[in-house]
């Protein structure tokens, strides 16, 4: 959501932002456009039917990934299913980052190019894989499965999989309009509480907590 | 569970749904450790070890009785030999009953130990204070504090590779203590839901169990008439519910007792020993 720096202009005007040059006042306000990403505003991600999605609003951090993968360009563009990708998500706890051979699966012959597809090259000519970093993260003494949450949602009410981005999306956010992958959901006890009384999760303490 | 629903509701937590109190059980999770056959080898407490992440204080502090160990094997001695001191021990292994009127639920002040639908005793640590009063209430002396924080000395680098990540590793000033694997209990269930059918007899078989050599140890669930556990508890006359059981002392066959049953707590776990007249 775009910040909403009409408000604080009119703060300003007020007074109520008092011991500020104007020159201060307008750097502030040129940051806090910049950190909204003022430019496209974000398309909303459609509520996937069926699911009461928990109110929530939080914005992560960005963090910085070895190579800056377009989730956008996949997803958007190339509509490529989330679950091609983050394989594990219906078989097992966690949903998985796929390894570099998935990767060049496409890319030994696509957009070989783009300076990210060839530093992607280089890592798999090295036999690494790129240390991408975790960015939603439950604590340890969380159980959490993507599974039987897919089962829950898609399988088990003939959701079509195309469109399981919508539900991936509860958790996960508008992956879709990002690039690499940002935190818009909380993720604390209270938005899972949330959601497991509005859709009839488990409410047992031990069901998640280990 | 608030204070005030705990102060409300006191007897019915204490009663289970057929005394018309409020715990509706899904499973009712329980043991039966078959005494003649345990030779007090120490598999199981190591298997617990192993799986639950449990630490290893070091002498000093366990004999300070800060140790870890959610399994131990009990000793006790009919008649002490003389010369050599250690022999003609029986054994009693030792764990957490998962009362289903347990005295250690009532007293926590923020019901970080409660019982779950499974009829299990549940400890949630990250909810845990420390206050311990969970522990002085426990007439079997299976909850454990950590005095300390054990991880740095307990499992030094590479030693951290061998925790199991399906459990917490509890810091100090945390009550921990036997779960009945309840990891291993989640996965059986997490599987059963993928495969959509309920939880099988053998599904599930805790750490001890499994490591078990004279298989003395039989774990399940004995709400399923069906299970081997609960053919057990049927074979010996034991059943669910409080009060101590009393039966004819004359038929050896019954060897089904429960510890402290007189304090009707309702101990989840069975135990088989023949009564020996020499006694």
């Amino acid at each position: 959501m775009p910040f909403s720096h009409h408000r604080l202009k009119k703060a300003v005007r007020r007074g109520a932002v008092q011991g500020c040059s104007g020159r201060a006042v307008a750097r502030l306000l040129f940051l806090l456009v910049l950190m909204s990403g003022w430019g496209p505003v974000m398309a909303e991600l459609p509520v996937p039917e069926g699911i009461v999605v928990p109110e929530d609003e939080y914005e992560g951090k960005h963090v910085p990934q070895p190579i800056e993968f377009p989730h956008d360009v996949h997803t958007k563009v190339n509509q490529i299913n989330c679950m091609y990708c983050h394989t594990y998500a219906r078989r097992s706890k966690v949903a998985g980052i796929p390894p570099t051979s998935k990767c060049m699966g496409c890319h030994k012959i696509i957009a070989t190019d783009k300076p990210r597809i060839q530093k992607l090259t280089e890592y798999w000519e090295r036999g690494e894989s790129p240390k991408w970093k975790k960015v939603h993260d439950v604590p340890d003494y969380v159980h959490f499965t993507h599974e039987k949450h897919l089962k829950r949602f898609v399988f088990d009410k003939d959701f079509p999989v195309e469109d399981v981005y919508q539900v991936c999306g509860v958790c996960h956010g508008n992956v879709m309009e990002m690039t690499v992958a940002e935190k818009q959901r909380s993720l604390t006890m209270g938005f899972c509480r949330r959601c497991h009384e509005a859709n009839e999760g488990p409410g047992d303490c031990w069901a998640c907590h280990k | 569970m608030s204070l005030k629903n705990i102060l409300e509701n006191w007897s019915a937590y204490r009663k289970g749904a057929e005394e018309g109190g409020h715990h509706q059980y899904e499973h009712q999770w329980g043991m039966a450790i078959d005494l003649d056959l345990c030779i007090g080898c120490n598999a199981c407490s190591t298997a617990c070890y192993a799986e639950n992440n449990l630490a290893v204080v070091g002498p000093e502090k366990f004999a300070k009785n800060q140790g870890m160990y959610w399994m131990r094997i009990e000793r006790y001695w009919d008649q002490m030999d003389e010369e050599f001191s250690e022999q003609g021990a029986s054994f009693l292994p030792m764990l957490c009953q998962n009362c289903h009127a347990a005295t250690c639920e009532p007293v926590c002040p923020v019901a970080a130990t409660y019982h779950t639908p499974d009829g299990l005793n549940a400890q949630v640590y990250n909810r845990c204070i420390g206050s311990r009063y969970c522990s002085n209430n426990c007439p079997y002396r299976v909850r454990y504090f950590n005095f300390y924080s054990y991880y740095e000395s307990s499992w030094p680098a590479p030693l951290h590779m061998q925790l199991n990540p399906d459990i917490t590793v509890r810091d100090k000033g945390v009550m921990e203590k036997c779960t009945f694997c309840v990891q291993r209990i989640r996965e059986a269930k997490d599987k059963a839901k993928m495969e959509n059918r309920s939880v099988r007899d053998g599904d599930v078989v805790t750490a001890c169990a499994q490591a078990c050599p004279t298989q003395a140890i039989v774990f399940g669930d004995t709400m399923d008439p069906e299970s081997r556990v609960a053919k057990l508890w049927r074979k010996h006359q034991v059943h669910r519910g409080p009060y101590t059981q009393r039966k004819p002392k004359t038929d050896p066959e019954l060897r089904g007792y429960r510890i402290f049953e007189e304090l009707n707590v309702d101990p989840s776990i069975m135990y088989l020993e023949r009564v020996r007249e020499e006694v």
